[in-house]
């Protein structure tokens, strides 16, 4: 009697549909805390940030929060500094893309090859990327000082006269563009090199006893083949490049004249700096809606692709 | 037999072609030259961090600049002597940044795989709305301002001097990726496995802690893994919340290190090396786990 009504009693009806008693008791148990933590520390700055982008929230002043209905949104569409600041992050996102992109792509490529050496080369390539964003920052400071740094001490050898670099506002964003690219290409190299293994070798070899050549080769099946790896890394690169902000806040603090302030250095110091929530939420929700919809549409063309 | 002949054939073939040597003596020089550009400002931190301040600019225009100025190694590492004798906190910006790692690896770990386990295994009321979140969170960029956590943390009190530490550390611990990447790994596992154990009389629980766990090393180190990178590696969060030196992390004493008057250079280079060196280790000792890292986001 005893044994029948337990094994009756394991299932359960919720909402019409049956679930085992124990499982919903473990799975609740299970994902509880990160579901906890993910409301507080994840869903709830969303939140925030959605809200007070209607309001005048001043850091200091939470309890004391007043409607500003679309008022920031307002400012945001007049405020030239963000324009600067948006402008500045999408020509740091068009150079740095395209060269790491390349560079990742052609340095596996190369390396994908039966080249003597090739461990080496690819932890020379790899190198860079064991560095932290901290760490390449203050490295290139030391490294770009106009008077005193190594590079202009190596450009004084070929001839060339010293370069403001990090100092001149015509200069400070491609530096930035071109440090970013040399830390970050070796980690794309690599997702690109175990794409490029996935490619199964018959494909190849029947290629070769068809005759085809290896240009022929190279359009027809290496590319195809790895086309999905690079869709996912040009989106992440995308939005990883959308979000710079470690390199100019350590090395330039989005100067020279403002030339290297990016879109979430500037979204940061509105909102801490100058204890703008409001404006800060404004601005950070127009430019999730803007990334949002740049990812996802690029998505979209990408897999159509496949 | 027949695959291996193909091959060999092709390449037979291949070896006499004079044109496909020249191609390939181009390639390695490039790749020389390509080496030079990616290493050489690596190569000169490491190298400057053993020479004194005097010594770096002295050789600056040299060659000798990416050679050590003496081969007497009981000499080179002067300046990192130096650092932890000019700054009081130089040893506890370590102990932070090894405590604060352990602590976010751990809390990391047990969270998203508990989490991920629940969502490839076990069904209940809302567990299909919570999967699709996880999804969500992983494909919509949202712009994860600093701000609005900022005020969270203000508003739950963890901003005062003894709670920074755990408002630093917690947010760190749910992460929608590393939920996904436990969630496809238990999915991956056959389920045969579990099922036989229950059969046995092993509850759910036992099962996740004797079977599951156990044979799933591979997923928990290369979690793991990246979770130190990324918590070693912080900077920009951790300069915000972190204003005393006592409390920084060593990413963030750089800044102090950098901005120090006098500056001495090699100390700089020497910081930086240094808080490098555990990252390198890393890469080396465990590049299995980060190949697979690496492949399973680039499946996605």
């Amino acid at each position: 009697m005893e044994k029948a009504k337990k094994t009756k009693s394991i299932y359960y009806k919720f909402l019409g549909k049956t679930y085992i008693k124990t499982d919903s008791v473990v799975g609740a148990a299970f994902i509880l805390p990160a579901v906890v933590l993910g409301a507080i520390f994840v869903i709830a700055p969303m939140v925030v940030s959605l809200s007070y982008a209607f309001t005048d929230a001043n850091l200091l002043k939470l309890n004391e929060v007043g409607w500003a209905g679309l008022r920031q949104f307002k400012k945001a569409f007049t405020d030239r500094f963000m324009w600067n600041a948006f402008k500045n992050t999408m020509i740091f996102v068009v150079k740095v893309v395209p060269l790491q992109l390349l560079a990742a792509l052609g340095l596996a490529l190369i390396l994908n090859t039966k080249i003597r050496g090739n461990t080496f080369f690819r932890w020379a390539f790899f190198c860079p990327v064991m560095l932290s964003l901290a760490v390449t920052s203050f490295l290139w400071m030391n490294l770009l000082n106009p008077e005193e740094g190594l590079i202009n001490a190596l450009l004084k050898v070929f001839h060339i006269p010293p370069q403001p670099f990090l100092e001149s506002p015509k200069q400070a964003m491609n530096v930035i563009v071109v440090i970013s690219a040399w830390q970050g290409a070796g980690y794309q190299m690599l997702i690109f090199l175990s794409g490029l293994k996935n490619i199964p070798p018959e494909l190849y070899e029947a290629a070769g006893v068809d005759g085809a050549g290896s240009g022929t080769k190279f359009f027809r099946i290496t590319l195809p083949s790895i086309l999905p790896t690079f869709s996912f890394v040009l989106v992440t690169m995308l939005i990883g490049a959308f979000r710079l902000m470690t390199q100019p806040m350590i090395m330039t603090q989005g100067g020279p004249t403002d030339s290297t302030m990016t879109m979430s250095y500037y979204i940061y110091q509105q909102g801490i700096k100058y204890r703008d929530v409001g404006y800060s939420s404004a601005i950070a929700l127009l430019y999730t809606l803007f990334m949002s919809t740049v990812a996802l549409t690029l998505r979209k063309v990408t897999d159509q692709k496949d | 037999m027949q695959t291996q002949v193909l091959p060999n054939f092709v390449k037979v073939k291949r070896k006499i072609s004079p044109a496909h040597i020249v191609l390939k003596t181009t390639a390695i020089l490039g790749l020389a030259l390509l080496c030079v550009i990616f290493l050489f400002p690596v190569l000169w931190m490491i190298v400057s961090s053993l020479k004194t301040q005097d010594q770096i600019y002295a050789q600056l225009s040299s060659w000798r600049t990416f050679l050590p100025a003496t081969w007497n190694v009981g000499k080179w590492f002067v300046a990192y002597k130096n650092l932890f004798d000019s700054f009081d906190y130089f040893g506890r910006s370590i102990l932070n940044s090894v405590i604060y790692c352990s602590i976010t690896i751990l809390g990391v770990l047990l969270l998203n795989s508990f989490a991920g386990y629940a969502l490839a295994r076990l069904e209940f009321p809302g567990s299909r709305v919570i999967g699709t979140i996880v999804l969500l969170l992983i494909i919509v960029p949202v712009e994860t301002s600093i701000v609005p956590l900022y005020v969270i943390l203000k508003n739950l009190g963890l901003l005062t001097k003894e709670l920074r530490v755990v408002g630093y550390l917690i947010p760190n611990f749910v992460s929608a990726f590393y939920i996904f990447m436990f969630r496809q790994f238990f999915i991956g596992m056959p389920k045969e496995l579990e099922e036989a154990a229950r059969i046995d009389g092993s509850g759910r629980l036992s099962t996740y802690f004797r079977i599951i766990m156990p044979l799933s090393k591979a997923i928990f180190a290369t979690v793991a893994i990246f979770t130190f990178m990324g918590a070693w590696n912080e900077y920009v969060f951790a300069q915000l919340m972190f204003s005393k030196p006592e409390q920084q992390p060593l990413q963030v004493f750089l800044q102090l290190v950098n901005s120090f008057n006098p500056k001495d250079l090699s100390m700089v280079m020497a910081a930086l090396t240094f808080s490098t060196i555990p990252i390198a280790i890393v890469y080396i000792f465990c590049q299995r786990y980060i190949i697979e890292g690496v492949s399973f986001s680039g499946l996605k």
